[in-house]
């Protein structure tokens, strides 16, 4: 491993000046993503800072009118325990608990789980295959190489990989901000908005610039939240990133949904929200399936395949499908 | 009081389960030093420059070794002989040529580890890279005839072809196999400390002291018996640690230059190249067999890769010379592509475990081409001759494993057609196979030391390579000796102890068992001896045959007499009374039965056929294993077989990067193997006959024959499930869509 140092930090202004004023110098909180990269030489920081001790960032707020705020440095487990949580959005508890481990989601920490890197095999060779989101302009290895787990929407020449987090995904349907505190003070980014497409750019992962702190992720209240669900298909049974999985949440009137909410994991650089499929399934009624089918197609229509991963194009849709289902049984 | 036979929990358990236990790396050494391996790239051809500057000059380094000034070492005269066992023919930092990714090019010696990875990040190498040649359908075509290592290459008994030609029912099919790992959870580590007189230690990861004493006496060119292999506790060997490899032989000679001792461990991405691994087979079954499912021919043949500078030969197709009678004749061949890739190795079930895959799939196809059922499919082609060698086998409980395996399973409410049974909107299959697994029997030496407090001690230079040994050697003692277990300790994992053979092919308990037995049957006729005719001789002038043993005394029932050991010794002044025991068997091949061991397993899986998602729902395993020493120990090894064969099944894969020649997923992470979560409850039986041609012991292997025919099994039960039949493993979500 690359020598560091490592040292704390109690004041978010200070923390946010440092992080701005040195390149070299990396945030760490729960650590179970940034850790396995200075492992593999992904990441080389000179200098971490702990940011664990920063005041009032690890609480869970339940917003009067039906939302959340949780504070960026909340553990995974904590916040998939919350009875809040659960209550208002199961889908966010549920896509927590079925990431990583018990271990692992009692050291993770929600701002560190929505900026983890992707899984590319590529990406995290410690031999440093070419890969542009690791070396910019050194080729991607992934696209004519081994792509079985990697996207079918909105990839690029320049990087196919997909973001693992699955709580994101939740948050994309939930249409959730993330707020984050620079050296220009505070913003909030539409959750949506919050990882980029690959482009030419691939080695950008978010929108934080230096400097950037993420302070909370804000749900809002939303009819659909009580009924939603998370969907995640792998290999194996736990312990696994998402081969795909999607994110839905519905409102209803009797059987006939009066308004749907579904995301994707596994398949972007982004969580993939379905707003074409989103659009077609209102008015249409939960029991009828080919009308189902037929709505989530329509979010299809510009899936690409890889060379070794055509098939989920369709298993997509069935998981999609499937989650909504779900999701409506529960309204 | 029979020690053996009882479910004894290990005598180390507690000390493994509170760190106590002391495995290769965790042990002390006054002086150490840490070194890390530098690694190839590139899968094909030459480093032009490799400049160390950096890495010298970095914090804490005492040296950098590249093929320029690492010491010469001598070639071994073949690879994997089981007297000098060398994983690759192979040697490293002698040359400037790289046949495989991964491959170590550096080796850098520093006062802490991770001072030592880091200056190993500082080396930068220049190299000159070919393309690299990878396994794959394209290349399968360039298979070439190996020379034999192990068993013959080929095989022929009367005349498949023609049988299979002339058959009412005939089929042929092609079954792939895909590159595994061991992925043991303890890696290989080596630490090497030369005394002052020029004598070695080796504290190893191994399965096989005494043939690491001997090839690193070859290759480095000093006296065996300067040479000392310690492995007390291993963290998992499945194989992979049965040879030596590239790092023990740096480190010793590292160690030698620098004249300190040395210690390296594999980095989880090492152990994906620079140990072996399981082989990819591409395997072709044709079966012939009349309209009533019996067999006429069967044609079994394997493809497999090797390196550039290796011919192993993974020999999958060795199942079909014995699994089955076929009454026209029966053939096999094996061969073999050259590429850029490490030597592959024995890994857990190696041959069997894939050659199931496709012998036993067949059968099923075979059982569904003529309506037969496949439990009496099997019945129907049993036979108590060994097809291959004309011998009898010397015990074959098959048909006890199919029929009482099928009655516990419940086989009779399956209905065979496919996608016929369901539990809600899952589809539910219920698939069988046999399976056979070769049985060893070699030299074994141990020594049995009873002393004057009236405890034993067991020395024998076997291993433990997580599976018991130290319990079942104590519980074969006592029982020989009539003590209880916890007045017997074992010591085993050390060179300076009784030679032993290779903890491998499932061989421990009924070769170095037999000589823990024997040893202990001599200590205690030596006891007897002296109560019959030593210093004021309890029973002077009785017949030995009177003499009875338990609870740790003698005893001569007709007259009510009796003695302790303890009591024995101390009359006679001794402070010991040692036995040893020499088991040297006839070579199985060479003996008047046939020996195997056999096993019938069932699996139910649950598939989603929406999401292609095949889920264990139960897994029945019978199986004929000789006695049975332990059923603790014994169940332990048969559902970690089974998760074995569930991880071959349906997860795990080495996946080539086709243009960069190197394994990939060289982590946990990507290379999937079952969690708590895949396995459901397993249930386990035990023929448990006693086999004297196997063992003294009535013990066959066990170990291996647990993994066998698991992925069969479950690929019969999706077929059942779903109607789809997949001839390549693993059986992920894309095949099932």
């Amino acid at each position: 491993m690359h020598p560091f140092t490592l040292s704390t930090v109690d004041d978010p202004a200070a923390a946010i000046a440092a992080h701005a004023r040195d390149p070299e110098l990396a945030f760490i909180a729960g650590g179970t993503d940034l850790i396995g990269l200075m492992k593999d030489h992904v990441a080389l920081p000179e200098r971490l800072l702990d940011i664990n001790r920063l005041p009032n960032m690890a609480r869970i707020e339940a917003v009067p009118d039906g939302g959340l705020r949780i504070g960026a440095l909340t553990r995974m487990s904590d916040v998939a325990a919350d009875m809040e949580v659960r209550r208002r959005f199961p889908v966010i508890a549920e896509a927590l608990l079925f990431s990583a481990s018990g271990q692992l989601r009692n050291m993770a920490s929600m701002g560190g789980n929505i900026m983890q890197r992707t899984r590319c095999a590529y990406f995290r060779d410690e031999d440093d295959p070419p890969c542009n989101k690791r070396r910019p302009g050194s080729g991607c290895s992934a696209r004519h190489g081994l792509n079985r787990n990697h996207a079918i929407f909105g990839w690029s020449e320049s990087c196919v990989a997909t973001n693992p987090s699955d709580v994101a995904v939740a948050l994309a349907a939930l249409d959730a901000t993330i707020v984050v505190r620079g050296t220009a003070g505070e913003r909030a980014i539409p959750s949506t908005d919050f990882h980029p497409l690959p482009g030419d750019a691939p080695e950008r992962d978010n929108a934080l610039g230096r400097g950037d702190l993420i302070v909370s992720i804000e749900v809002p209240a939303c009819a659909e939240g009580r009924a939603s669900h998370y969907l995640k298909i792998r290999d194996r049974q736990s312990y696994e990133f998402a081969l795909v999985s999607a994110a839905a949440a519905v409102a209803t009137d009797g059987r006939s949904i009066r308004s749907a909410r579904l995301a994707l994991g596994g398949v972007a650089h982004k969580p993939w929200r379905l707003r074409a499929a989103e659009m077609a399934l209102r008015g249409a009624s939960l029991d009828d399936i080919d009308t189902l089918r037929a709505a989530i197609a329509r979010s299809f229509t510009e899936a690409r395949p890889l060379a070794h991963n055509a098939f989920k194009i369709d298993l997509a849709q069935r998981v999609a499908l499937r989650a909504l289902q779900t999701a409506g049984a529960r309204a | 009081m029979n020690a053996i036979g009882r479910p004894i929990s290990r005598f180390d358990g507690r000390l493994k389960v509170t760190g106590g236990a002391r495995y290769t790396a965790d042990i002390p050494i006054p002086g150490a030093t840490y070194a890390a391996i530098v690694h190839s790239s590139i899968a094909n051809g030459r480093t032009v420059s490799i400049d160390t500057t950096a890495a010298e000059k970095a914090p804490g380094v005492l040296a950098v070794f590249t093929h320029r000034n690492m010491p010469r070492m001598n070639p071994t005269p073949k690879p994997w002989s089981h007297l000098h066992p060398h994983g690759q023919s192979y040697l490293p930092l002698q040359d400037e040529r790289i046949h495989y990714a991964g491959q170590p090019i550096a080796f850098v010696v520093a006062a802490t580890l991770d001072q030592a990875t880091h200056a190993g990040t500082l080396i930068r190498v220049e190299y000159e890279a070919r393309q690299p040649v990878v396994f794959g359908p394209q290349t399968a075509r360039d298979a070439v005839d190996p020379p034999q290592f192990l068993w013959p290459v080929a095989s022929s008994v009367g005349d498949a072809e023609k049988a299979i030609a002339g058959a009412a029912v005939k089929m042929e099919c092609t079954y792939s196999t895909s590159d595994r790992h061991h992925n043991q959870m303890e890696p290989h580590a080596t630490t090497a400390v030369w005394d002052a007189d020029g004598a070695l230690t080796l504290y190893e990861t191994t399965q096989h002291i005494f043939g690491t004493r001997e090839l690193v006496s070859i290759v480095l060119g000093v006296p065996p018996e300067k040479i000392n292999v310690m492995s007390h506790f291993l963290g998992g060997g499945f194989g992979g640690k049965a040879y030596v490899w590239p790092h023990t032989l740096l480190a010793a000679l590292a160690a030698k230059t620098l004249n300190r001792p040395v210690r390296v461990q594999l980095t989880r991405a090492q152990m994906y190249s620079m140990v072996g691994h399981q082989p990819a087979t591409v395997q072709t079954i044709a079966l012939g067999a009349g309209k009533d499912g019996k067999l006429t021919g069967i044609r079994h043949e394997s493809i497999s890769p090797t390196p550039v500078f290796d011919n192993y030969i993974e020999y999958a197709a060795l199942v079909a010379r014995s699994l089955w009678a076929a009454s026209g004749g029966i053939s096999t061949n094996h061969k073999v592509v050259h590429v850029n890739r490490n030597t592959p190795t024995a890994m857990r079930s190696p041959h069997e475990a894939l050659g199931h895959f496709a012998l036993e799939s067949a059968m099923d196809e075979l059982a569904y081409a003529t309506g037969v059922d496949p439990v009496a499919l099997r019945l129907l082609n049993d036979t108590q001759i060994d097809p291959h060698s004309g011998r009898p086998f010397s015990t074959r409980a098959m048909r006890t494993c199919l029929t009482a395996g099928a009655a516990r399973f419940g086989w009779d409410k399956r209905t065979p057609e496919p996608r016929s049974m369901r539990d809600g909107r899952y589809l539910i299959g219920q698939g069988m196979a046999g399976a056979i697994y070769t049985h060893w029997r070699w030299p074994a030496k141990a020594r049995v030391i009873l002393k004057r407090d009236g405890s034993a001690l067991v020395e024998a230079g076997t291993h433990d390579l997580g599976t018991g040994t130290y319990t079942v050697m104590r519980q074969v003692a006592a029982d020989t000796l009539g003590l209880p277990p916890e007045k017997v300790s074992v010591r085993l994992g050390d060179t300076r102890l009784p030679a032993s053979h290779a903890s491998i092919g499932s061989a421990t308990m009924a070769n170095a068992g037999a000589s823990v037995m024997l040893a202990a049957k001599a200590a205690r006729d030596r006891a007897i001896e002296l109560a019959l005719c030593g210093r004021n001789a309890p029973f002077s002038g009785e017949l030995r045959d009177d003499v009875l043993i338990s609870d740790g005394r003698l005893v001569l029932a007709r007259k009510n007499l009796q003695i302790t050991y303890a009591e024995l010794l101390a009359r006679n002044g001794l402070a010991t009374l040692v036995g040893d025991g020499n088991y040297d068997p006839v070579e199985e091949a060479n003996g008047p039965k046939a020996i195997f061991s056999f096993a019938a397993v069932f699996a139910e899986v649950r598939v989603d056929p929406d999401l292609g998602l095949v889920r264990l729902n139960r897994f029945l395993g019978m199986y004929d294993a000789g006695r049975t020493i332990n059923p603790k120990t014994a169940r332990s090894q048969a559902i970690g077989g089974i998760i074995w064969g569930v991880g071959q099944a349906l997860l795990e894969q080495s996946e080539t990067d086709p243009m960069l020649g190197r394994f990939l997923n060289r982590n946990y992470s990507g290379y999937l193997v079952p969690t708590n979560a895949d396995i459901p409850a397993l249930d386990v039986l035990f023929v448990g006959e006693f086999d004297e041609e196997a063992s003294p012991l009535g013990a066959k292997g066990l170990g291996e024959l647990t993994a066998v025919s698991v992925a069969p099994a479950i690929a019969n039960a999706v077929y059942h499930a779903t109607g789809k039949r997949v001839r390549d493993l693993p059986i992920t979500v894309e095949k099932l869509l």
